[in-house]
């Protein structure tokens, strides 16, 4: 184990490296994600007109992939889970369920958002519109980017190597599931 | 706690079975479907406060399961969790701090035109739509998809005001101020050919200020007849 880097044996903080990278990541992104929503959220408020662009959006639709994403992180935790056992193999097909509940969550964004721009409301359809593009789908690349990430993960798990990373993915993975679990009642609720 | 942490960085959150994964899960479950169900049971009763207790309050407590729970963030050390905070402290004051500009449309020594006619002319847009589900003959729907409400809401709301009552934004600072069309004085004397006149050629052409442009390009012979139906519904004595 020569070749491992210097930095993931030091830690000022008491907190593992890697770990304490990923919260870093996800401090940032709370200004991200935080910055984006209230400015939707002080406009939504400013604007009682967007009532009406707010009732199409599809409620049951958004109900579904919010059981889908709560899902994923559950499987995420029991890979987290088995990989502090040591259980590389079963740590990668939990990342494989996973990964198939965010390919889930992107197939029915996808069902959604074409009855949606098929119907005429685009993103440049109005603000209303605008902030709901760029919410759900700067949450939808997190969506993406998690999916890719936890596939290389969960082909070193299966391995046998490197399963710390299987407790980062996850972490990552729960925050993308707890902006979702903000951007649920903002878009599809509170009419 | 994670102070016997392993240089793999495994050692925390260590304890938990599946079970009480298993058990968490299930809360989040049971929370998620109540957040559904309030916000129905807000709007059949009418309680606005339920739809918000609901919706935003229990997606706080789900977003607290998660990050407490499995992402550990309960076990992880306290400099972690300060880290966190002041980016969260930082964000919402970012966001208090340009609240006053947003959330409000006008104040002492300034005015947001743009977000008081965009207002406006979405308000008109409802009323508009509303009006054609119900099919009152003031507004016929045209198969172009001209509708007079919603002319009226794009062109004219901003001086006359979406209630035709003269309040409109941009005729605030106008001189004389744009017609009243539910004052009943008003209507004394005039009738829909003067009205149609007026929306064809301006005030002007009946003696009247040139603040009041002619719209004769935006509408046929016909659409003139229905937006001087449309103005004239907002007599009162009508
Ligand atoms: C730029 C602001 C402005 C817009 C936009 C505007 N108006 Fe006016 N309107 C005025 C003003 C100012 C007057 C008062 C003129 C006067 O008193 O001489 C007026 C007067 C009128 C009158 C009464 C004229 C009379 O003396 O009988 C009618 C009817 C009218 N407007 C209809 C409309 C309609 C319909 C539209 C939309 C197609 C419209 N206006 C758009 C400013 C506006």
């Amino acid at each position: 184990m020569s070749g491992r880097p210097i930095a993931t044996d030091r830690s000022a903080t008491g907190i593992p490296t890697h770990r304490l990278a990923i919260w870093w990541v996800l401090a940032s992104e709370v200004v991200i994600f935080g910055g984006l929503l209230g400015a939707y959220l002080m406009h939504r408020l400013g604007h009682p007109e967007w009532a009406e662009a707010a009732s199409h959006t599809q409620t049951w639709i958004g109900a579904v992939n919010t059981f889908v994403l709560l899902t994923s992180s559950f499987t995420a935790v029991l890979a987290h889970q088995a990989a502090e056992k040591g259980d590389g193999k079963k740590a990668a097909m939990l990342l494989v369920f996973t990964i198939g509940g965010a390919l889930t969550f992107l197939m029915i964004k996808s069902f959604e958002w074409y009855t949606e721009i098929s119907h005429g409301y685009t993103i440049t359809a109005n603000t209303f519109w605008s902030f709901y593009y760029t919410a759900a789908g700067l949450h939808a690349l997190h969506v993406i980017a998690g999916a890719i990430i936890m596939g290389i993960v969960a082909v070193g798990a299966f391995k046998g190597r490197m399963l710390h990373r299987v407790e980062i993915i996850g972490i990552y993975w729960h925050f993308v599931d707890v902006v979702w679990i903000f951007l649920f009642p903002l878009l599809y609720i509170a009419k | 706690m994670s102070e016997h942490s392993d240089h793999n960085g495994h050692g925390h959150g260590e304890g938990h079975g599946t079970g009480f994964y298993f058990k968490i899960y299930l809360t989040l479950l049971v929370l998620f479907l109540i957040s559904v169900a309030g916000p129905e049971i807000g709007e059949a009763t009418g309680i606005r406060a339920i739809t918000l207790v609901t919706a935003f309050g229990i997606a706080l407590w789900k977003a607290r399961l998660v990050i407490n729970e499995f992402m550990h963030l309960k076990a992880e050390k306290r400099i972690m969790k300060w880290l966190l905070t002041t980016s969260v402290i930082l964000m919402a004051l970012m966001v208090a701090g340009v609240s006053p500009d947003v959330l409000n449309h006008r104040g002492n020594n300034w005015e947001n035109l743009a977000a008081q006619a965009a207002v406006e002319r979405g308000l008109a847009e409802m009323a508009g739509e509303v009006h054609e589900e119900e099919g009152t003959e003031v507004v016929e729907a045209e198969p172009a998809g001209f509708t007079a409400a919603a002319s009226y809401g794009t062109v004219c709301a901003t001086c006359h005001g979406a209630a035709g009552d003269g309040s409109g934004v941009a005729g605030a600072a106008l001189d004389p101020p744009p017609a009243n069309f539910t004052d009943p004085v008003f209507w004394e004397g005039r009738d829909r050919d003067r009205i149609i006149t007026v929306i064809r050629d301006g005030a002007a052409a009946v003696g009247g200020s040139a603040l009041m442009a002619p719209w004769g390009a935006l509408y046929d012979e016909e659409q003139l007849g229905l937006m001087a139906d449309y103005v004239m519904s907002f007599n009162p004595n009508q």
